[in-house]
């Protein structure tokens, strides 16, 4: 370690490349933390957790007893054991006592993207509520037609404020914050909706993972979804083969052509979304991430073709996660398979996850490192960390004793917290030499004790 | 652990020990074993690492008695390696789920009774664990949460039992010492009415032993006290004139003094059974107490002493002057013993005079004589002894009655009784022949076996302690019974004649070295050392042979059961099998997962298979049928 500081003070390599290199060290050395204790409130399964993105500091879950609190997870509350052991209690908790509280369990909480200041929760009582942090009121209420599985904000969205929400009603619902109203119904499930992502590449593009085992992508300014990510359409590494253009290979794996596609779908469009062919072109022409656009944005999403049937999983999709660079989608399904998906091509890269257990019955949180080269994957009651490229089992992270729900890396401190439905909240953070060496002299009753 | 551990290199050791020591059917893992595994562990790291991964692949058999006894190894080395716990805690909840059995799906294997057993081993050391490496462990602190929390497992709580327990002892002591005080605080509040209560006892009673002193003083000899004649004629007699002369020299109630008697009775009842023990118990919180005012306990302490001191001497003062109510009651009590005892000389219960009883009378009769020494039986006091000592022991009958001898007839209705209203006729003179009543006289007895005292087998056990089955002649277990000394080691008594060389040697031997050691060797001796060293020659020659023979044999058996092997699977298994026979059937693992066929499980089979049930339906059937034609004869 200390020769890359030494190469990085001599300009031999870049900043970047070193902070890289010491993070994946770090994130290759994770374990248990024993020093750092999140003191669960929650007296059921976590369900959802999530660290801010403003700050990375406050800690966000979500139980199944209907309970959401929020840690600090810099500033520990107590000490305990000799001062050995940091304890974070929680700030804020609001459970069914609270009179806004939520009636049954919670599925998801989330932060507000842009500060800490609101954070959303959707429960299986059908609401879905937004909360003013410092008061802890609700400050807003959508009812949905169904118990609520998920719940997304876009991180890099600047033109709207928009919650996704999917339910066990097979529509998708966008709810409004500056409204205070569902701006769009998104139909094309043909189940329950378990896990919502937003895109991290375009803010307009909206990922959805059903019951039906479809995953579809919407974008939220044109009606229907434009695809629907087919398992049986795969591709060999990392990116869609140099040699074949990539336009033609997606145009002709479709199997209406795509003439025939604009021709029935423009005036469905015109019908429905009167403003919406306009702003079309516009849009296609500054998205990058999608140059096969054209021909996708013209189907129209109740149409019966086989396209529109096509499945990402045998059963359910139960996670979805994209890399932070927006080029890549890992979804995990009841059939227990972690799936990449090249989001450009909408192929399956067929990278071969190892051998896995997954929970099939609850929504799972999936966590990617951000320079996507590592996935963390609840199995059951282990953390399995996964190469993305290789699909090789990298670490195994026991310590809970029931079924992990979700994992989230706090990329900054290379730590990983996880919920499950043992009412735990684990810390999973590297190995520190230096603590091991400060706590070498308080820690005599831990030594070898050959007696004979 | 879902890959196989990579095969440990061939130089650690570990894994096999563990094995061996795991595969066993005793409740405790065999103490050399688990010796040799830790000096094993201890040799390197990666035998700690092979020993945490052998013990993992143990406690996945599915057998608790491996399970169980890896546990044990595991808490062995979990305790004592820091090494194996950093490598052990990772798969915690795979050991957790493995010995607890704490998931629904993965319940503990057979036998059930074990399985029990592994479980509470498993969650006590878990609480060990967590108490002593709690603090450096998550993991640990971890599962004991699962179980304790959320499975509700009742943990044995040994540390916050022994601090419950601690804080009990102290609240006692603290109630104790507080009634101390407050019993303190009493006494120095009424202290000063104590001991003037007592004072005033104590003069009464010096009073009164001031006036009957006096009395007795102006008073003649009395003649001694009813019922003491003096009989000079013996020793015995003599000496207890003396005393009773010496009692006369005390001062004795009587009519004149009866009341300064019974004043004097009072305050001494008074004295020795309320006074006495209150300071005795004022003396004893003293010395308790905890007090802070030290002069008050002090001065309360040694004035307590001396009225002690002061309520004994004039309890010796009454008990000299013999006017003590104990002297009285006791010489009552002593009456009433014989009263006692001859009425029970002449109707024992059992209606049989045993031995000790006969004794017991002579013995009061000897008594009354040296007391009463009655004219009758005062001849001489040896003679009546000798005769008693000679005298049978009759079981009691009408015989013993003062009929002896007396040929006359009887009355039949001698009692009087009313037979008037009877039917029939009546003779109010029906007389017994006295042939008849000698023929009912006759004295009879019965045979009655000499209670044998069986003595118990007290051949040593293999759990420890003597076998105390008591047969006459063979215990079943051990065979003959021989008499043994306390540590189950037959003496030999009227062995084969070598048997008994020896032990004649060995005392010879004893003897010697006893002498030997005095440097005091005869002739005799000698000769007798001689005698044991050629026998003891003869004796190696003819083990030596023996030996070689055993060796030989040996040497056949395996070359058989070598080529056995080698020729067919059959016949192998049929050596084996006569080796087996041979053998008592030892317990395998295998068989410990065996059901064991009770007596309930044989009756279920007979009763419970389809033929019996059947069979008893239709008895049934039948006899209901034959039931309702009785019941309803007319109809069809």
């Amino acid at each position: 370690m200390w020769k890359e500081v030494r190469d990085r003070e001599a300009g031999k390599i870049l900043p970047r490349l070193f902070t890289s290199r010491v993070r994946s060290r770090r994130v290759a050395a994770l374990q248990l933390s024993n020093h750092k204790e999140i003191i669960s409130a929650h007296r059921g399964a976590i369900n959802s957790i999530q660290v801010d993105l403003t700050e990375g500091r406050y800690l966000l879950s979500g139980a199944s007893d209907a309970s959401v609190a929020i840690y600090d997870i810099q500033q520990a509350s107590d000490y305990g054991e000799r001062g050995l052991i940091a304890k974070h209690r929680s700030l804020l908790f609001v459970d069914k006592q609270h009179e806004h509280g939520h009636k049954f369990a919670i599925s998801s909480a989330i932060w507000y993207p842009i500060d800490t200041g609101l954070f959303i929760t959707g429960s299986f009582d059908h609401d879905i509520k937004v909360w003013d942090t410092n008061t802890a009121q609700a400050i807003m209420a959508y009812k949905m037609p169904g118990k609520v599985y998920g719940t997304a904000m876009s991180s890099i969205a600047t033109a709207h404020m928009l919650i996704a929400a999917g339910s066990a009603d097979v529509q998708v619902r966008l709810c409004d914050i500056a409204s205070g109203a569902f701006t769009h119904t998104l139909s094309g499930h043909r189940d329950g909706v378990m896990t919502l992502e937003w895109s991290s590449s375009s803010e307009w593009v909206l990922m959805t993972g059903g019951c039906d085992g479809a995953i579809r992508f919407w974008d939220v300014r044109q009606a229907g979804c434009f695809l629907v990510l087919d398992q049986l359409r795969s591709q060999l590494g990392r990116r869609p083969p140099l040699t074949e253009n990539p336009l033609k290979k997606v145009n002709a794996s479709r199997i209406t052509p795509a003439g025939k596609n604009s021709a029935r779908a423009s005036p469905s469009h015109k019908r429905v979304l009167p403003g919406n062919a306009m702003k079309n072109s516009t849009a296609s022409t500054k998205r990058h991430n999608f140059p096969r656009g054209s021909a996708a944005q013209r189907l129209h999403p109740g149409m019966s073709s086989s396209l529109n049937r096509a499945t990402a999983h045998y059963g359910a999709v139960t996670g979805l996660r994209a890399t932070s660079d927006g080029m890549y989608l890992l979804s995990s399904g009841s059939d227990s398979r972690l799936r990449l998906w090249d989001v450009e091509s909408g192929c399956n890269t067929l990278v071969n996850f190892e051998a896995m257990r997954l929970q099939t019955s609850k929504p799972l949180q999936l966590a990617v490192t951000h320079d996507s080269s590592v996935v963390f994957v609840p199995c059951m009651t282990s953390i399995r960390a996964y190469h993305l490229w290789s699909g090789v089992t990298f670490q195994t992270l026991r310590g809970h004793y029931e079924s992990v729900n979700c994992c989230y890396i706090n990329w900054h401190d290379q730590e990983i917290y996880s919920g499950s439905n043992d009412r735990k909240i684990l810390v999973w953070s590297p190995i520190s030499s230096t603590v091991s060496e400060m706590e070498g002299e308080s820690k005599a009753a831990d030594q070898d004790n050959w007696s004979d | 652990m879902e890959m196989p551990p990579p095969p440990p290199p061939p130089e650690v050791t570990t894994p096999r020990l563990i094995e061996k020591a795991t595969n066993s059917t005793d409740p405790e893992v065999d103490p050399r074993l688990l010796k040799a595994i830790k000096s094993a562990a201890r040799f390197s790291d990666e035998e700690i690492r092979a020993a945490a991964d052998a013990l993992m692949d143990q406690m996945k058999k599915p057998h608790s008695q491996v399970r169980y006894l890896a546990v044990h190894v595991v808490d062995e080395l979990f305790m004592r390696s820091k090494l194996f716990r950093a490598h052990f805690v990772v798969n915690l909840d795979q050991f957790l789920s493995l010995s607890v059995g704490f998931r629904k799906n993965l319940p503990l294997p057979p036998p059930s009774a074990i399985a029990t057993n592994l479980r509470s081993k498993s969650i006590e050391i878990l609480e060990k664990w967590n108490a002593s490496f709690g603090i450096h462990y998550k993991q640990l602190r971890l599962g004991f949460d699962y179980l304790k929390d959320t499975l509700r497992f009742q943990f044995p709580n040994r540390i916050e039992n022994a601090a419950r327990m601690q804080q009990e002892r102290r609240e006692r002591q603290l109630r104790t010492m507080q009634i101390l005080v407050n019993k303190f605080e009493d006494l120095k509040e009424n202290f000063t009415s104590i001991k003037s209560d007592i004072q005033l006892t104590v003069d009464e009673i010096r009073e009164c032993l001031g006036i009957a002193t006096i009395e007795k003083e102006n008073r003649l000899h009395f003649p001694p006290v009813d019922g003491e004649f003096e009989e000079p004629s013996s020793i015995l007699l003599r000496q207890i004139r003396l005393e009773s002369l010496k009692e006369g020299d005390k001062v004795h109630e009587n009519s004149e003094n009866k009341a300064i008697f019974d004043a004097l009775r009072e305050s001494y009842k008074l004295l020795t059974s309320k006074h006495l023990p209150s300071v005795q118990e004022w003396i004893s919180v003293l010395v308790r107490v905890d007090a802070t005012d030290n002069t008050f306990r002090d001065t309360a302490l040694k004035e307590f002493i001396d009225i002690r001191n002061l309520i004994l001497s004039v309890k010796k003062e009454c008990s000299e002057l013999g006017v003590s109510l104990g002297q009285n009651t006791a010489r009552d009590e002593d009456e009433d013993l014989w009263e006692e005892g001859k009425v029970e000389a002449y109707e024992p219960s059992d209606h049989t005079l045993t031995e000790p009883s006969a004794k017991r009378r002579i013995e009061k009769s000897s008594s009354a004589e040296s007391e009463f020494s009655v004219g009758e039986i005062s001849s001489s006091v040896a003679d009546r002894g000798k005769l008693l000592a000679e005298a049978p022991v009759l079981a009691w009958s009408p015989l013993l009655f003062d009929k002896w001898g007396s040929q006359s007839d009887v009355l039949a209705n001698h009692r009087g009784l009313e037979v008037e209203s009877h039917w029939g006729r009546v003779d109010p003179d029906a007389v017994i022949p006295a042939e008849k009543i000698a023929e009912l006289n006759v004295h009879r007895a019965f045979y009655k076996e000499e209670p044998v005292e069986i003595r118990p087998c007290l051949a040593p056990l293999k759990k420890g302690g003597l076998c105390q089955r008591r047969d006459l002649r063979h215990c079943p277990f051990h065979g003959p019974i021989i008499p043994r000394d306390t540590e189950g080691n037959p003496i030999e008594q009227g062995l084969p004649a070598q048997a008994c060389d020896e032990k004649h040697s060995e005392e010879a031997d004893n003897e010697l070295a006893e002498d030997e050691s005095f440097n005091e060797s005869t002739d005799l001796q000698l000769a007798r050392q001689a005698v044991r060293n050629v026998r003891g020659r003869d004796r190696e020659a003819k083990s030596l042979k023996r030996a070689k023979l055993a060796r030989i044999r040996r040497h056949n058996e395996e070359v058989l059961r070598a080529a056995a092997i080698a020729s067919t699977s059959y016949s192998a298994e049929a050596l084996h099998d006569d080796g087996g026979a041979v053998k008592a059937k030892k317990a395998t693992l295998a068989s410990m997962l065996k059901k064991k066929v009770t007596a309930r499980d044989r009756i279920a089979d007979r009763l419970l298979n389809s033929r019996a049930t059947d069979s008893s339906i239709r008895q049934l059937k039948l006899g209901e049928d034959s039931k309702y034609r009785e019941a309803f004869p007319n109809q069809w």
